[in-house]
C-alpha cells in the first residue's frame, strides 16, 4: 500500500514537474537556447496570479489564461529584442550567460516590487483531499496534475495539428530549408519563445497554489527543467511530460527507500547518467538543439 | 616549439614577471580591505585560467567548474580535520595545508579522470549541462552524506601569518598559484598540445582526421583544469575559515570563470586576468555599496557585455587595431 | 549606427562609474563634522534569508532613527549620533569577509552580524582578530559560538539550546503526549536545532518513534507524510525555515495528516503564515521570542508597545521579532558603552559580556560564549489562537489561554 501511495505521489508530482518545464524544453529544442531565466519567468506567473488572487479574489485557476497571455507578449519581446541579439552577435552558449543576466535581473526586481517574504495562494479549496482507500491524494495537488495534463495536451494539439505548429516544428529542423519555404524564421523563434513562457507562467501560477514561493526560487526550477528536459528529450510536450512524471516517481521512490534527503541527489546523478548514456533523452528527436 | 615561443614572447614574459614582483609589494603598500580586493581577484583570474585551459583553448565550455573548488577544499579539510587533526595541523600548519592541498588535487584529478571519457564525448551545450549535473551531485552528495560535513560545516586550521597580516598571507599563496597557473597555460598554449587544441577548437572531427589525438588531449586538459581548480578551492578555503556546502559550490563560481574569459577574450592568457580585474572591481568595490540593487545592475551589467564585446576585450581590441591597419594600407 | 550607439553607451556607463566614488566621498564630508558612532555589518538581502535580513535591518534603521532624533546618545559626556553602515552580502561568504574588511579600514568598531553560519564565522573571524565586537541577530547555530571567540555575541541562544523552555511547557501538557518524531531540514541550524530536540525530549521521557532529515528546500514532503499516517506520533517537531515550515503544514493539512501537537520553530510568528493557513493554523506551536504585548522596560523606547508604535510610524512592513532583536542589538550596545563609559571596542567588548539589562526584547544575559543565556533569552512557547499569535508558556508571559488537546484539522474552527 505505501509503494501504491509512492507510486500516486510521484505521478502528481511529476505533472507539475512536466508542466514547468515544457517551455524550457521547446525553448531548447527549437531555439538551441538553454534558457537560465526560466526559472524566474515560471515565478513571474506565480507572482502574476498572486497578486490577482490577493487583489481580487478570483480563483488563482481562472488566473491562468490572463497570465498566459501577458507572459506570450513578454516572452516575444523578449526573445526578439535580446535574446536573438545576442546569440547573432555572440554564440548560443554566451547567450546563456545573458538569461543567466535577466534571472538575476528578474529575481532583484522581485525581491523589490513584492519584498523577499513568501507568498502563498491559498482558494477556498485549498485544504480538500480525496480519500480512497487507503490512499491519500489532497485536491490542490490533484486539480494541479489535471491543469498540467490538459495545457500539455493543448500545446502538443497547437505543435502537431496547428499550421503555426507545423510552422515551428519545420524550422526546428532545418532553419534553411523553412526560410527558403518563405517562413520568417525570427518570427516563428520569438513565437515559439512567446509560447513557452506562457507555459512557464501557467506552471507558476499552479505551483503557487501547491508550493509556498519567494524569489530565490527560480534557481530550482530552471534546474528542475533541465534534469526533466534531459530525461524525457528535448523539444516535445510527450518528452516533458514522460520526463517530469519519471522525476516525480524517482523522487519520491528515493526519498521512501533511501532517505528523504536524498531526492536531489538521485535526480542529478540521473541527470549526468542520462547525458553519457542517451544524450536525446528517453524520447530524442532530431530537433535543433540536440545535434 | 615551447622555446621558440619563449624567445619571440620574451617581451610579455618579462612583463609578467615585472608585473608579479609589483604585485608581491601590493601587501605592504596598500590598506587590508584593497588587499582582500588583490585576494579577490588574483583568485578569480586563476580560476578564470584554469577554465580557459579546457574551456577557451579546446573549446569545451564547462557550466560546472565549481565541482572542483568544492570538491578541493572539502577533501582537504575532511582530510585536515579527520585524518591529521587538530593536534598536528597546530604542530605543523604549513605541512598539513601542503599535504591538504595534495589531497584536494588529488580527489580532483580522480574525479575528473574518472568522468572524463564519458563526459567529453558531449559537446556544446550537452557538455556544459552534464558539467552543471557533476557539479550539483557532488554538492548534494556534500550536504546529505554527514560523513562530509557539508551541512554542518567544516572548519580549517589557521595558518600562521609570518609576521604578515592575515589577509596578505593568502594573498601570496594566490600569487604564487596564478603564477603557476599562468606559466601552466602559457606553455600548455604554446606547446605541440596548444595548436592541436586550437585545431580542435575550430573543427574536431577534421582536427582528428589529420591525425590530432583529440581524444587524448582534451582528456588531459579536463584533468589538469580541475586539477588546478581544486588547488585553487583548498586554499579560497583555507582563506574562510569555515565552510559548508553553500561556501564552495555556488553556480555563480562557475558562471563567472566564463564571464571573466568572455569579457576579456576567449581562448587568450590576458582575457580572464582583464576579465577578473573588470568584473571583481565592478561587482565588489563599486557595486560593494548598493544594499539592494546590486544584484540587478550585474545581471545588466553580464547582458550588456556579451552584447557590446562579444569577442571580449581582446577581441575588439584586435578587430580595431586591424581595421586601422587596413584603412592605413 | 550603432556603434555609435555603443560607444555613446559605454562612455555614459564608465562616467557614471567613476563618478559614484566621487559622489559618496562628497556626501561623506559633508556629515562629517558631528561626533559619530559607526555600526558596520553585512546583511542578507538577496539570498534565502533576505526575509529575516530585512527585519533585522528594520531593527537597526528603527533604533538608529529614534536614539539620534533624541539627540543622539550620551556616553562619558559626549553626544554622538548613530552612524549605520550596512552592505548586501547575498549570502557569498568571500564577498562578506571583502566588505566586512572594507568597513574594518574605514574605522568602523562596532559589527552586528549576518546570517547563517556560512557568512557569521569567516566574518567573525576578522573581527575577532581585529578586536572589534560583533553582536548579531542571526546565527544560532552552535558552530559560532564554540570556536572560542571572545568578541562574538548573539541575541539566540545556541540552537542546541532554544528547546528546554518548550520541553519543560510539554511537561506541564495535560493529557501527556508520549511519542515525539522530528522532522529537519539540511542546514546546519536546523540540524543542531534538531539535535536539541531529540536531546531534550529524551531527558524528559518522551520517546522518539523517527527523525526525518528533508533537503535544505523542499518541494514536496508526500513520503514523509505517508510514513507519519502509518507511525503516528503524538507530538510532531519541525527544524526548518519558515517557508518549509508552510509547506509541511499545508500538505499536512491537505492530505488529512493529524498529529497531537504540531511545533514549527520558525513560521507561524509571521502573519503570512497564518493567513495562508486560515483556521487551519489555530493550535499550532512555534517558539517565540518577542511579543510586543509584554511589560519590559526598555532604557530607551520605555516599552515594547511604544517601540512597535514607534516602528508603525516608520515602516509599513509588519513587525516581527527579528526587528525588536534588531533594534536590541543597538540598545545593547549603547547600554554596554554607557557602562564602559568609554567607546574603545575592548573595553565595550567587557561591557557586554557583563550585560544584564532589560530591553524592549526582553532581559539580555550572555553566556561565557557568547550566545543567549538560555534561561534569560530562551523562546516562550507560543500558540496560533483565533489566527493571531499568542504566549502560552511560561505562565508570567501569557497572553491568552492554552488550547488543549488541539482538535484534528477539520474540526478545527
Amino acid at each position: 500500500m505505501l509503494a501504491l501511495q509512492t507510486i500516486l505521489d510521484g505521478l502528481v508530482l511529476g505533472g507539475l514537474y512536466a508542466l514547468a518545464a515544457v517551455g524550457f524544453s521547446l525553448i531548447f529544442g527549437v531555439l538551441g537556447v538553454v534558457n537560465l531565466s526560466h526559472g524566474a519567468i515560471v515565478l513571474i506567473g506565480a507572482y502574476f496570479t498572486w497578486f490577482a488572487w490577493h487583489v481580487t479574489g478570483m480563483d488563482p485557476l481562472l488566473c491562468i489564461p490572463p497570465v498566459m497571455l501577458v507572459l506570450f507578449g513578454l516572452g516575444y519581446i523578449y526573445q526578439r529584442g535580446l535574446i536573438q541579439l545576442a546569440v547573432d552577435r555572440s554564440s548560443l552558449l554566451a547567450s546563456m550567460l545573458v538569461t543567466f543576466g535577466v534571472a538575476l535581473m528578474l529575481r532583484n526586481a522581485l525581491v523589490l516590487a513584492f519584498s523577499p517574504d513568501f507568498k502563498s495562494i491559498s482558494p477556498g479549496w485549498a485544504f480538500s483531499f480525496l480519500r480512497l482507500g487507503p490512499l491519500t491524494i489532497d485536491l490542490v495537488r490533484i486539480s494541479a496534475l489535471a491543469a498540467s495534463l490538459a495545457l500539455l495536451g493543448a500545446l502538443a494539439y497547437v505543435l502537431n495539428r496547428t499550421s503555426i505548429g507545423r510552422v515551428i516544428r519545420a524550422t526546428a529542423q532545418q532553419e534553411l530549408a523553412a526560410r527558403l519555404c518563405g517562413v520568417n524564421a525570427r518570427h516563428v523563434y520569438a513565437v515559439t519563445f512567446g509560447v513557452s513562457a506562457a507555459f512557464a507562467g501557467a506552471s507558476g501560477a499552479i505551483l503557487g497554489i501547491v508550493l509556498p514561493f519567494s524569489p530565490p526560487d527560480e534557481a530550482n526550477w530552471t534546474l528542475n527543467a533541465f534534469v526533466v528536459v534531459v530525461l524525457g528529450g528535448v523539444g516535445s510536450p510527450s518528452g516533458a511530460l514522460l520526463g517530469g512524471l519519471l522525476l516525480g516517481l524517482i523522487s519520491t521512490a528515493t526519498s521512501q527507500l533511501i532517505g528523504p534527503a536524498f531526492p536531489n541527489v538521485m535526480m542529478f546523478l540521473i541527470l549526468v547518467l542520462m547525458l553519457m548514456v542517451r544524450p536525446a533523452g528517453l524520447l530524442g528527436n532530431a530537433f535543433a538543439g540536440t545535434r | 616549439m615551447l622555446r621558440e615561443a619563449i624567445a619571440r614572447q620574451r617581451w610579455w614574459i618579462l612583463a609578467a614577471l615585472l608585473g608579479l614582483a609589483v604585485l608581491a609589494c601590493v601587501p605592504f603598500v596598500l590598506m587590508p580591505f584593497h588587499v582582500r580586493v588583490g585576494q579577490l581577484i588574483l583568485l578569480s583570474t586563476a580560476l578564470g585560467l584554469a577554465w580557459t585551459l579546457l574551456g577557451g583553448f579546446a573549446g569545451y565550455w564547462s557550466f560546472g567548474h565549481t565541482a572542483f573548488i568544492g570538491l578541493g577544499a572539502f577533501a582537504a579539510g575532511l582530510f585536515e580535520t579527520q585524518m591529521l587533526g587538530t593536534p598536528f595541523m597546530r604542530a605543523q600548519p604549513l605541512v598539513g595545508l601542503g599535504l591538504g592541498l595534495v589531497v584536494g588535487m588529488g580527489a580532483c584529478a580522480v574525479v575528473a579522470g574518472a568522468v572524463a571519457w564519458p563526459i567529453l564525448r558531449l559537446r556544446g551545450i550537452y557538455f556544459a549541462v552534464a558539467m552543471l549535473g557533476v557539479a550539483q551531485v557532488l554538492s548534494e552528495l556534500t550536504n546529505s552524506i554527514d560523513a562530509f560535513k557539508g551541512s554542518m560545516g567544516l572548519v580549517f586550521p589557521r595558518i600562521p601569518a609570518f609576521g604578515l597580516r592575515q589577509e596578505a598571507v593568502f594573498y601570496y599563496l594566490l600569487l604564487i598559484a596564478t603564477a603557476v597557473i599562468l606559466a601552466i597555460a602559457f606553455a600548455v598554449k604554446n606547446a605541440r598540445i596548444g595548436h592541436g587544441l586550437a585545431a580542435m577548437r575550430e573543427d574536431e572531427d577534421t582536427a582528428r582526421m589529420l591525425g590530432v589525438p583529440t581524444e587524448r588531449y582534451k582528456i588531459t586538459m579536463f584533468v589538469l583544469s580541475a586539477t588546478l581548480t581544486g588547488a585553487l578551492g583548498v586554499i579560497y578555503a583555507h582563506s574562510l575559515g569555515y565552510i559548508t556546502t553553500g561556501s564552495v559550490y555556488r553556480t555563480d563560481f562557475s558562471l563567472n570563470m566564463i564571464v571573466y574569459n568572455l569579457l576579456g577574450g576567449m581562448g587568450t592568457l590576458i582575457g580572464p586576468m582583464i576579465g577578473s580585474v573588470i568584473m571583481v572591481v565592478l561587482t565588489q568595490v563599486i557595486l560593494g555599496g548598493f544594499l539592494n540593487l546590486h544584484m540587478f545592475l550585474t545581471g545588466a551589467m553580464l547582458v550588456a557585455l556579451v552584447l557590446a564585446a562579444p569577442r571580449g576585450i581582446v577581441g575588439t581590441w584586435l578587430a580595431f587595431r586591424r581595421r586601422r591597419r587596413d584603412a592605413a594600407a | 549606427m550603432p556603434r555609435i550607439d555603443r560607444r555613446t553607451a559605454l562612455t555614459l556607463a564608465g562616467a557614471s562609474v567613476l563618478a559614484m566614488p566621487a559622489l559618496r566621498s562628497a556626501r561623506a564630508q559633508a556629515q562629517g563634522s558631528a561626533k559619530k558612532l559607526v555600526f558596520g555589518g553585512s546583511i542578507p538581502l538577496s539570498g534565502g534569508a533576505a526575509e529575516t535580513g530585512l527585519n533585522v535591518n528594520n531593527g537597526y534603521l528603527t533604533a538608529v532613527k529614534y536614539l539620534n532624533e533624541q539627540g543622539g546618545v550620551d556616553i562619558a559626556g559626549t553626544k554622538y549620533q548613530l552612524e549605520l553602515r550596512l552592505f548586501d552580502d547575498a549570502s557569498d561568504p568571500s564577498r562578506a569577509t571583502t566588505l566586512i574588511q572594507r568597513l574594518l579600514d574605514g574605522n568602523a568598531d562596532f559589527f552586528l552580524g549576518s546570517f547563517g553560519s556560512n557568512i557569521v564565522l569567516p566574518t567573525a573571524a576578522i573581527t575577532e582578530r581585529a578586536e572589534k565586537p560583533m553582536v548579531q541577530a542571526g546565527g544560532g547555530s552552535d558552530q559560532i559560538f564554540n570556536q572560542g571567540y571572545q568578541f562574538v555575541f548573539g541575541m539566540f541562544p545556541r540552537a542546541t539550546r532554544q528547546f528546554q523552555s518548550t520541553v519543560a511547557f510539554f511537561k506541564t501538557l495535560n493529557p501527556q503526549p508520549k511519542t515525539f518524531s522530528v522532522i529537519a531540514t539540511n542546514d546546519a541550524f536546523s540540524k543542531t536545532f534538531a539535535a536539541g530536540i531529540v536531546k531534550d525530549c529524551q531527558a524528559a521521557g518522551y520517546q522518539l518513534i523517527e527523525n526525518y532529515l528533508l533537503p535544505e528546500q523542499i518541494s514536496d514532503a508526500s513520503s514523509v507524510l505517508s510514513s507519519i499516517r502509518s507511525k503516528t506520533p503524538d507530538m510532531l517537531l519541525c527544524a526548518m525555515h519558515d517557508q518549509n515550515s508552510l509547506l509541511i503544514a499545508r500538505q499536512m493539512i491537505a492530505t488529512g495528516t493529524n498529529v497531537g501537537l504540531l511545533f514549527q520553530g520558525l513560521g507561524p510568528q509571521l502573519a503570512s503564515y497564518r493567513e495562508a493557513l486560515g483556521k487551519h493554523a489555530n493550535g499550532i506551536f512555534y517558539s517565540t521570542y518577542w511579543d510586543q504585548r509584554t511589560t519590559w522596560k526598555d532604557p530607551f523606547f520605555e516599552s515594547p508597545a511604544k517601540f512597535a508604535e514607534y516602528y508603525g510610524k516608520n515602516f509599513t512592513r509588519p513587525i516581527a521579532y527579528h526587528v525588536a532583536a534588531g533594534a536590541a542589538c543597538i540598545i545593547t550596545y549603547v547600554k554596554a558603552m554607557q557602562a564602559a563609559r568609554s567607546i574603545d571596542p575592548v573595553k565595550v567588548r567587557d561591557a557586554l559580556a557583563a550585560t544584564d539589562l532589560e530591553t524592549l526584547y526582553g532581559r539580555v544575559k550572555f553566556t561565557k560564549e557568547g550566545d543567549g543565556d538560555a534561561v534569560a533569552m530562551g523562546p516562550s512557547v507560543g500558540q496560533v489562537l483565533k489566527s493571531a499569535g499568542e504566549v502560552v508558556y511560561p505562565a508570567g508571559g501569557k497572553t491568552a489561554e492554552l488550547l488543549w488537546p488541539v482538535p484534528a484539522w477539520d474540526k478545527k474552527s
